[in-house]
């Protein structure tokens, strides 16, 4: 005699597996409308920290990468106002070269010359972006360079007049300038006008611009110096030279004397131009590594994304057989309750 | 053999049929009740060729029903476990709608998520160093942070509290089970005795018995007299003759690192790893592992997160002096110094963002880019400049680089603070895991030992259904041979 089944673990059996069926085709409703595991805790289990932290990589490389535009945009800014200085350089250069001293029109050209590129140098250096002074190394609340041309005699102007007067015993202005010879020009020049754009006379009279660059995380683990300073010694010649034609050009000086101040400036100015190239060419390095960090981080992006998606997602084609299969089963399972109700011997006998 | 001796047989047989009859009805009208054991009604000749029921059997199953009650108590410690591990679960658990691949909330809100983005923010200020708006964006992400290790030190303490409480319950529920046990097994030993049908009341109490292994694991005996003895899984007696008394003391409050009281029977305690004789199953068992062992673990590692983060974002002296190391950036009530990992202990209940830096507080975002949280010995920037990135670039390697975690907290003791918040997250849902996944496995064994018991001890209608018929046949032939023996009667008296 086979085994007996107790008529109440005929229905239970139906029931558990209508219960079954019931949850799982809720948890597959999630799934399907998610594409994620309705449950990723326990689903993953000791995975989950793994998980996390491929999220939180995520997370970093967008912020550096949101970031690095802001690095981007700050350099970008950068090189243009190295650009314009540059320009401006080269234009200077070649007025002075086309210029023959003691000529009626050279004072006047000389010091509209150099006023014009000082105020211009001034206006570049003091570019900001995103409120931020870039050529102020990290010190970038403060406008680097201090204008020279303001209202209130700037410490910059009074420190190379008194240093002139000391020198000649007379202004620039003054009729007297003829009678400065060469020699002395040139001395004065390389001497105590020079000592006026190095060391702590530039940091006091001219630059608030700090020493240290700004250095900028540009990806996990890897950071870049993004910004430069108007300490630099390009700003310094480029200040010296357009300072010697704004002050002295215009003074009645001797055509020799004139033609030392112009080889001097000239020489100044070149030797600018050639160190602004130097620095150019610095933050186009830097540049190009944070535009590499981006190219390298994009693509690091998409594989972390791919393993986020191995990891969280549903096969949403399994997901939809399930789902069918699990209907069959479900309605074979209602059949079946109503058929099993059916078996009972007391609807066979006769009443 | 006279036909007066053929009547007292038919006679005896109207007997057995309705003896035979009740307890088909009896079996019919439990058929659908669980644990039921099926009743046979043992029939026997007499010795005057009669018929008898001599006594009514029941159909039980002992090995089966301990099987039964054993995995009831294997799946109500799970059931204990895996509902106080889902609690903790949520504060950790991913967002199911975390579709998106950014956003601030797209990982869920466990400290390691919000640690990174924690991460993220400082590196975005890191690029905009003289932005009061990244500054402020720091900020949030920290004070996010700190809620969060609030909260789950909160939710720990709950679910402990919760798991105290329920041992309480779970505690008076055994009492009053066990004093029902006594009147019913009283009941059975009488009735052994004196040979009265005790079916119904041992049918009681093997319900009795499976209420009761759901809340605690159990093993019984039967004595010779029928009565039943209940021990402990761990061999405590719980009934013998009398019921034990079970007895537990609820905390009205259990903060960090506070332990609850024993249950103990007796004076004996079964749970806790003081007890010589802990119970291994059972609701009580899963409650008093998750209330002393699970849940406390993971408040330790929240406690060792928090410290770790307030030693990471302190300030040291930047004047070459020897001031101490003070909290910076995150810091605790009445902190005086950086905590050790050592003494940790409820620390992530109290974590909270400097008020120096945080601007809802009358503080100044700038300290975090410049320090100097704790006076001008701590600052960084000395020449206040605005875009300075070494403080910042420190505090962003700080949560990467080593530190010491406590070993009580069972997760290492050298990682970097980011790992080890993950590391935090993968044992919380690893332990979430395993009892979900075992609680679902304890319960199909539940279901079929249920099933087995069921099919070995319960009733089948159709089963029951032919014994009926079987009967009605016998009364009909046995009403047939009544006439029959009267038809003959009534021939002879009419000879007569």
């Amino acid at each position: 005699m086979s085994s007996i089944v107790s008529t109440y673990s005929l229905g239970a059996a139906m029931l558990s597996s209508m219960a079954q069926a019931q949850n799982q085709l809720s948890v597959l409703t999630v799934e399907s409308s998610s594409g994620q595991y309705a449950d990723l805790g326990v689903q993953l289990g000791d995975q989950s920290g793994y998980e996390l932290s491929l999220r939180s990589q995520v997370d970093q490389m967008q912020a550096l990468t949101a970031a690095n535009n802001v690095t981007v945009t700050n350099l970008t800014t950068t090189q243009a106002a190295l650009d314009s200085m540059r320009t401006t350089a080269q234009s200077a250069v070649t007025t002075l070269t086309s210029l023959t001293a003691g000529s009626t029109s050279a004072a006047t050209t000389l010091q509209s010359t150099g006023t014009n590129a000082l105020q211009s140098l001034i206006a570049d250096a003091n570019t900001t972006s995103n409120d931020q002074y870039v050529f102020g190394g990290d010190n970038t609340g403060v406008a680097p360079i201090a204008d020279y041309f303001s209202s209130t005699t700037s410490a910059a102007k009074s420190d190379i007049d008194s240093a002139f007067q000391s020198a000649f015993g007379f202004a620039p202005t003054s009729a007297s300038a003829s009678t400065i010879s060469a020699s002395d020009m040139q001395t004065f020049l390389s001497g105590a006008f020079a000592d006026l754009f190095s060391g702590a006379s530039w940091t006091t009279d001219w630059s608030s611009a700090s020493n240290a660059n700004v250095t900028t995380q540009i990806a996990p683990g890897e950071s870049a110096t993004t910004s430069t300073n108007a300490n630099q010694p390009g700003f310094q010649q480029l200040a010296e030279g357009y300072a010697m034609l704004a002050e002295f050009g215009g003074a009645s000086l001797s055509a020799a004397t004139q033609q030392t101040v112009i080889t001097a400036a000239t020489s100044l100015i070149n030797q600018g131009i050639s160190s602004l190239t130097t620095t150019e060419a610095t933050l186009g390095a830097s540049q190009t590594r944070v535009t590499d960090a981006n190219t390298s981080m994009s693509s690091q992006l998409t594989i972390l994304q791919t393993q986020i998606g191995n990891l969280d997602n549903v096969d949403s084609q399994k997901i939809a057989t399930q789902l069918s299969s699990l209907q069959t089963q479900l309605e074979t399972a209602y059949q079946l309750t109503a058929q099993l109700q059916k078996m009972n011997l007391a609807q066979y006998l006769p009443t | 053999m006279s036909l007066s001796s053929a009547l007292s047989i038919i006679n005896s047989a109207f007997v057995a049929n309705a003896a035979q009859s009740a307890v088909i009805s009896s079996n019919i009208s439990n058929a659908s009740t669980t644990g039921y054991a099926r009743e046979v009604a043992n029939v026997a000749t007499t010795a005057s060729g009669g018929v008898e029921v001599t006594s009514v059997g029941r159909e039980a199953n002992a090995a089966l029903l301990q099987q039964v009650n054993a995995s009831t108590s294997q799946a109500g410690y799970q059931q204990a476990l895996s509902d106080g591990l889902t609690t903790l679960a949520n504060t950790v658990s991913d967002s199911s709608s975390a579709t998106s691949s950014s956003g601030a909330t797209a990982n869920g809100n466990s400290p390691s998520a919000m640690l990174a983005n924690l991460q993220s923010a400082l590196e975005t200020y890191d690029a905009s160093p003289s932005s009061a708006s990244a500054a402020q964006g720091v900020v949030t992400a920290a004070g996010d942070l700190t809620q969060s290790l609030n909260t789950g030190a909160a939710a720990v303490q709950g679910v402990r509290e919760q798991a105290d409480s329920d041992m309480a319950s779970a505690v008076n529920t055994v009492n009053s089970l066990l004093t029902q046990f006594t009147s019913v097994n009283n009941t059975i030993v009488a009735g052994t005795a004196t040979g009265a049908d005790v079916s119904s009341a041992e049918d009681t109490r093997d319900s009795i018995l499976t209420q009761l292994s759901q809340e605690i694991g159990i093993s019984t005996v039967t004595n010779s007299d029928g009565s039943t003895s209940i021990y402990t899984d761990s061999g405590v007696t719980l009934f013998q003759n009398a019921p034990s008394t079970v007895s537990f003391t609820p905390s009205a409050t259990l903060t960090d690192g506070a332990s609850g009281n024993a249950v103990t029977v007796d004076g004996v305690p079964i749970t806790g790893s003081s007890s010589p004789m802990a119970i291994q199953s059972g609701a009580l068992a899963g409650l008093a592992n998750l209330r002393d062992v699970v849940a406390p673990q993971y408040s330790a590692q929240l406690d060792q997160i928090a410290n770790g983060l307030i030693n990471a974002f302190a300030e040291s002296d930047q004047t070459g002096g020897s001031a101490p190391t003070m909290p910076g950036l995150f810091t605790f009530a009445g902190a005086s110094a950086v905590p050790s990992s050592s003494a940790a202990t409820g620390l992530a209940s109290e974590i909270e963002v400097n008020a120096a830096v945080d601007p809802s507080q009358g503080g100044s975002v700038n300290l975090l880019r410049d320090g100097g949280i704790n006076g001008s010995t701590y600052v960084y920037n000395s020449t206040g400049d605005a875009s300075y990135t070494g403080r910042i670039a420190q505090l962003i390697s700080a949560t990467t680089s080593t530190q010491t975690f406590s070993s009580a907290a069972g997760l290492g003791t050298s990682d970097s603070l980011s790992d080890y918040a993950t590391s935090s997250v993968s044992w919380l849902q690893s332990q979430h895991q395993t009892a979900s996944n075992q609680l679902d496995y304890q319960n199909s064994l539940v279901s079929q030992a249920t099933t087995a018991a069921s099919n070995a001890t319960g009733v089948n209608l159709d089963t029951e259904m032919t014994n009926m018929l079987n009967i009605e046949n016998s009364y009909t032939t046995t009403a047939k041979l009544l006439t029959t023996v009267n038809t003959m009667f009534s021939s002879l008296l009419n000879a007569v």
